[in-house]
């Protein structure tokens, strides 16, 4: 039988966002893929040169519509580097708080595409019915369910009263034992076993050789998260654990995320219950002295990187930005190879792709 | 490496085993604002270096790679990543800027060293030839991430 090229993309029905696959299928097999992307390509990078950088928090906010508080987390912090700059305790919580219900919004999110790939709708209005909850709750606090425009160069623009910190507790309570539930339909049910194991696997040496980073690298057996290799306040002060799992397939994955998705929750209640009192932000100025720094900081999907160098002016010199997608698309030819042509859409959830963020 | 060595142990160790496989040329080791140490290097001595790091240090976590053009030269930095930060710093030429490609090495590169070279134009020795990564099929507006000179700016 002769080989068939099956494009998908930029426009697709299985695809959220725009991009690429060219897949060579022989009979129901992919024996070669090839990836194209930057269809979503807004020049972040070139546009921030041009912007002062309290300008610069709301752009790199639309970096990615799903984590988009961890974008501009990882670039306050490392303005504030610059700056020598230290944030009141209570923004450094408020602000590891909308972190970590993000990272809930996001694992919720993609495990309910997970789960409508796989055929189990059942679990995909599970997952988006109990991703409300966590919407509610970011929308109650910042005003906004995807775009909280929370963080400011120096703290957090938002503060919490009595009201909302119970109402907080209340909820998450709530969405933990939701969690629960899905944790055990992963763990158990067979659809989702019979359509995920197996397929999309990567060893921990390719991990490390293609630098994958986040859930996927975890679930190979990389132990490597950076609220605990990178430790800073509040991640220093509360106890969790970092999810690993060794099967590395797209059943890892999900194991990982939905049981990472419950750290955070608890988490979220560490937090609350040690939230200090005192200011929410320090006054930042307006001109950045010469420096340079890397930033850091663990999103929904793994490192996220930033680096910043300025040159005395309000303006940056050179601002990068790497996201994680980036490191799990590069394994994508490699996780396609040889898989059967349904389990395609497997693959491509399992990795949590976010192509607005790998573009830029 | 063990959890309890504090960067500038760490940065230190670093140093010497760098001195020691290059004695005859000074690589320059600064800090970064609290997270990472930089080192300068001249381009050919890359390879020998990013080696060295990966196999006393296990530092095999290249975390991106960022173009500068900063006005003089094209620096690159690549950010390496074990615990702590690791940054090294090549300079090339304005006009002809070639370095060595680590994707033979690291295959995790290829994204981060196509992206810079059809932004700022850089040629990466060994890096397969492909198409744009990021900038349409039919982009003709020259080099995005490069400075425009002043008389350029003056012209538009």
């Amino acid at each position: 039988m002769s080989k068939v090229t099956i494009p998908i993309g930029p426009q697709h029905p299985l695809l959220k966002e725009p991009v690429a696959f060219t897949l060579t299928a022989d009979g129901e097999q992919i024996v070669d893929s090839a990836l194209r992307m930057g269809y979503v390509h807004r020049g972040i990078e070139r546009l921030a040169q041009d912007r002062s950088y309290t300008q610069i928090t709301y752009l790199v906010e639309r970096v990615c519509g799903i984590c988009s508080h961890v974008h501009t987390t990882t670039y306050c912090q490392g303005v504030e580097a610059l700056l020598g700059l230290d944030v009141p305790p209570r923004g450094l919580y408020l602000r590891a708080l909308l972190c970590e219900l993000e990272r809930i919004h996001s694992h919720l999110l993609w495990l309910g595409v997970l789960a409508k790939n796989v055929g189990l709708d059942t679990l995909f209005m599970y997952a988006w019915r109990d991703r409300e909850i966590v919407l509610d709750i970011m929308e109650e606090l910042s005003g906004g369910r995807v775009s909280h425009a929370v963080n400011i160069v120096g703290g957090v623009r938002i503060d919490l009263d009595e009201a909302q910190h119970q109402m907080v507790v209340e909820q998450l309570n709530r969405l933990a034992g939701r969690v629960h539930k899905h944790l055990n339909i992963v763990l158990h049910e067979r659809t989702i076993k019979a359509r995920t194991q197996n397929i999309g696997y990567l060893s921990a040496e390719q991990m490390r050789e293609y630098c994958v980073v986040g859930p996927v690298a975890r679930a190979s057996g990389i132990d490597m998260d950076l609220r605990r290799d990178l430790p800073r306040p509040p991640y220093t002060e509360l106890d969790f654990d970092v999810i690993t799992h060794t099967d590395g397939d797209v059943w890892a994955r999900t194991v990982v995320r939905v049981e990472e998705t419950l750290v955070s929750l608890k988490l979220c209640q560490d937090i609350l219950a040690k939230l200090p009192d005192g200011p929410v932000a320090a006054k930042a100025k307006r001109r950045v002295p010469t420096g340079e720094v890397v930033s850091r900081f663990e999103a929904p999907r793994g490192e996220v990187v930033y680096y910043i160098r300025s040159n005395g002016t309000d303006k940056p010199e050179r601002l990068k930005i790497r996201t994680p997608t980036l490191t799990a698309l590069i394994t994508l030819p490699i996780q396609l190879q040889g898989v059967a042509l349904a389990d395609v859409s497997v693959v491509l959830s399992g990795v949590d792709l976010c192509i607005a963020c790998a573009d830029r | 490496m063990t959890p309890t060595e504090t960067q500038e142990q760490l940065s230190a160790r670093i140093s010497e085993a760098l001195e020691a496989a290059f004695p005859d040329i000074a690589l320059e080791m600064q800090p970064l604002p609290k997270q990472d140490i930089s080192i300068t290097l001249p381009p050919e001595k890359l390879e020998a270096v990013v080696a060295i790091l990966i196999e006393t240090f296990d530092f095999y976590h290249l975390s991106t790679i960022t173009g500068v053009d900063n006005g003089e030269t094209i620096e690159i930095l690549y950010h390496f990543w074990n615990r702590y930060g690791v940054t090294l710093r090549v300079h090339l030429p304005y006009d002809a800027p070639h370095v060595p490609a680590l994707t033979p090495t690291i295959p995790g590169a290829a994204f981060y060293e196509r992206e810079i070279r059809e932004m700022l134009g850089v040629v990466f020795e060994g890096l397969p030839e492909e198409g744009p990564l990021l900038l349409a099929d039919d982009w003709e507006a020259g080099l995005p991430l490069r400075k425009i000179s002043k008389q350029e700016k003056e012209a538009v």
